[in-house]
């Protein structure tokens, strides 16, 4: 069983990935990742006794997030307001609004690859390590490979020119 | 765009989670799983009264005020327990299964949903409105002209109330199974 100490030692650790992934399943929008960050962590502890240990924590946890957010009827809404604060404030302007331009094609690329690629893209993104990544979607590891490349290239087209 | 931007760009990002810490977090968990164990308590409850009613009190002296009661009160609890069962289930499929399987699950599920929302919702909805038809007579008999409009208007405008968001929430569902599906 997991202690409320072992519980805020798993927060801390993962937390900001979370978070992040959230970010990116929401298109940018803040609000909504937050809401679906404490959702996420709330479960972590809820059902903590249901953790067997037949996964490692990171990818029983990382199995949560993407579930949750893959589970929520609000990101049907056609748009999602990206908040511009989501952008570093510490980049001069120009390269500034670059990046801004950047990071809004990145989330409206990531937005349109379906439920899986999403997913896949969005784990590797955050640096999880491939075993993990392929434990908690539930694919095979070469499998994942081969698809993660093709998704790479794809995203890369889409923020280039605009199409996948 | 180099291949590895993709991550430069991604990393760009702030991270604000500045708001949480762990100990709220289990404090709201806690909250939580009390009300969860107050709901199942309150329709437990009512459940346990309703079959006692019916035993002890309504079979004994049948009517139809008694039918009417016992039409409206047990589509309503059915539905409900239906609603309460489906997402304790859903729940848990969402902590043990890999994204993979819960797609697929997700799919099945709002399939599902939809036999609920087209079949099983609105037969509960005309179970109730007869039920309540035949609740008429005697509200009629017993209270007064002002009273009796009062509960009609009022019941005819919570049932519309009760559609429209079941309605929304049908069209909501079968976006969702759309965009699953993509």
């Amino acid at each position: 069983m997991i202690t409320e100490q072992e519980f805020t030692n798993i927060y801390n650790l993962h937390a900001s990935k979370v978070h992040r992934l959230c970010l990116g399943y929401a298109s940018g929008n803040n609000e909504l990742a937050k809401e679906w960050h404490q959702e996420i962590f709330i479960k972590v502890w809820k059902y903590r006794n249901s953790f067997k240990g037949k996964s490692s924590i990171d990818t029983w946890i990382y199995r949560i997030a993407v579930n949750v957010c893959l589970g929520d009827l609000r990101k049907s809404r056609k748009s999602i307001t990206i908040n511009e604060d989501l952008l570093s404030n510490n980049s001069y302007d120009d390269n500034k609004n670059d990046d801004e331009k950047n990071i809004r094609k990145m989330y409206h690329c990531i937005d349109q690859l379906n439920e899986q690629n999403k997913a896949l893209i969005l784990l590797e993104l955050e640096n999880i390590p491939q075993t993990t990544i392929a434990d908690t979607v539930g694919l095979a590891h070469g499998t994942l490979r081969t698809r993660l490349s093709r998704i790479r290239k794809s995203l890369l087209k889409c923020i280039t020119n605009g199409k996948r | 765009m180099e291949k590895d931007n993709l991550n430069k760009l991604w990393d760009i990002q702030t991270n604000d989670i500045s708001n949480f810490n762990p100990k709220e977090i289990i404090t709201k968990a806690k909250k939580q799983r009390n009300s969860q164990y107050i709901s199942i308590t309150v329709m437990s409850l009512t459940v346990m009264v309703l079959i006692i009613y019916a035993f002890y009190y309504a079979f004994s002296q049948w009517n139809t005020f008694n039918l009417g009661l016992l039409l409206m009160i047990s589509s309503l609890t059915f539905r409900i327990v239906l609603e309460f069962h489906s997402l304790y289930r859903k729940e848990n499929q969402l902590i043990s299964m890999t994204q993979r399987s819960y797609l697929a699950y997700l799919k099945k599920y709002y399939k599902t949903r939809q036999i609920i929302n087209y079949i099983i919702t609105p037969v509960c909805i005309t179970v109730y409105i007869f039920g309540f038809y035949l609740l008429l007579p005697y509200f009629k008999k017993y209270f007064s002209n002002v009273f009796y409009t009062y509960i009609i208007v009022s019941g005819v405008i919570s049932l519309i109330f009760v559609i429209v968001i079941i309605v929304k929430s049908t069209i909501k569902e079968q976006r969702y199974l759309k965009q699953l599906h993509k």
